[in-house]
């Protein structure tokens, strides 16, 4: 097998090189999470993941109120996605993170 | 102190004659002024985004400047009374002569090393070129003064401009303790540069093992980022070695030196333990 052809394997099997960064985050709107991105879908992503984390960091501090029940307006399940949508591990930690989780309980 | 008074009154005179003309001829090189200087601010803001080469931008909005004032010099003239084909004839000639200083002598002046915009290490300075002059450079430092740096001191030094090749190399420079996993911390670097975004496919990333110090192991890697992200890049690729170092538990040395003790027989050991017992002995006694 020739060296180039070794390095094309390598590229495409190895690591993701992911294209850009958003952060997702769910908006409570009428009791209900609507999902939305910074920057929105149709801009441009960001090209860091630590400016990401840190945008992402930002939001759920900036979000926090001493009452610990969720209401309308807030934002919640605060997480970094790569440009195809899938949760990023946060470098920090090396492991998944999620600002502000919330499930809707069905009733 | 007869002729004065014989010029005075001849200008006296002719200011009672034509004295409405010139005042409008004067009116309208002002305002033909101010108008030509709004127009050339306009263009340059509004042509600023579509033509990227400043220098052509600049040359295309002077020449169209020196003929915004051809026009207007011409039309003063004609009210002040002067016969326009003569005016017309007369401008058109110096027009042409400056328009052609503009475009057939500009390659042959000397240039700096620069345009405006670039990001330049000259004068002993770094920041952003934000205009150049015949006399000076008006520099703009990252930490947000604004600096007029001499074009002779430009010229007889060293200057870096940092835009001239798309591309940049970062350097990662990390030392790891003597008794950690070389091979691990070597893979940890290497996977960090290829998962960013912003480090280019090729060049491929790679680390180096650079020297076997003192006190540490030093590693160096190596990627090629474009020219505007490499700070930012950086940045974030030393922040995430330190941080995955510390998950995968390798650790960073630091300067440091080890003193190592071998044997029960050292004597200072002995005599520290002597001195001891001698000072024990005389306080039971």
């Amino acid at each position: 097998m020739k060296t180039k052809k070794a390095m094309e394997i390598i590229d495409k099997g190895w690591l993701k090189k992911p294209k850009g960064f958003r952060v997702h985050f769910q908006k409570i709107v009428d009791s209900e999470p609507v999902t939305d991105y910074v920057p929105d879908m149709e801009d441009k992503p960001l090209a860091s993941d630590v400016v990401a984390w840190r945008l992402a960091w930002k939001l759920s501090e900036s979000t926090q109120s001493e009452d610990p029940a969720i209401k309308d307006g807030d934002m919640v399940n605060i997480y970094v996605v790569d440009d195809d949508g899938e949760p990023v591990i946060f470098y920090g930690t090396g492991r998944a993170e999620r600002y502000r989780p919330y499930s809707k309980v069905s009733s | 102190m007869e002729s004065q008074l014989i010029e005075w009154q001849h200008f006296g005179n002719y200011m009672s004659q034509h004295g409405q003309y010139v005042v409008r001829a004067m009116l309208i090189l002002v305002l033909g002024l101010i108008g030509a200087g709004l127009i050339r601010r306009f263009l340059n803001r509004m042509l600023e985004k579509p033509v990227f080469k400043h220098a052509t931008l600049s040359t295309v909005i002077n020449v169209f400047y020196v003929l915004l004032i051809f026009i207007v010099v011409a039309i003063a003239l004609q009210y002040a009374g002067f016969r326009g084909l003569v005016i017309y004839r007369t401008l058109a000639l110096i027009t042409l002569g400056v328009v052609g200083i503009f475009v057939i002598a500009r390659p042959y002046l000397p240039t700096l090393p620069f345009k405006v915009g670039n990001t330049v290490e000259a004068g002993g300075l770094l920041g952003k070129v934000e205009a150049t002059t015949f006399l000076n450079t008006r520099l703009r430092t990252f930490d947000g003064k604004t600096i007029y740096v001499p074009n002779r001191r430009i010229l007889d030094d060293i200057v870096v401009n940092y835009h001239f090749t798309p591309t940049r190399r970062v350097y990662l420079g990390v030392g790891i303790r003597y008794d950690q996993d070389l091979i691990k911390a070597k893979r940890v670097v290497e996977t960090l540069m290829i998962g960013d975004p912003r480090v280019l496919a090729t060049p491929r990333p790679i680390v180096y093992v650079t020297e076997l110090a003192a006190g540490s192991v030093d590693l160096s890697g190596r990627c090629w980022v474009k020219n505007l992200e490499y700070w930012k890049t950086r940045c974030d690729l030393i922040e995430k070695i330190k941080l995955r170092f510390d998950q995968e538990g390798i650790v960073i040395a630091y300067p440091q030196l080890d003193v190592h003790h071998y044997g029960e027989t050292c004597q200072a050991i002995q005599l520290m333990e002597s001195y001891q017992t001698i000072t024990t002995s005389d306080m039971e006694a």
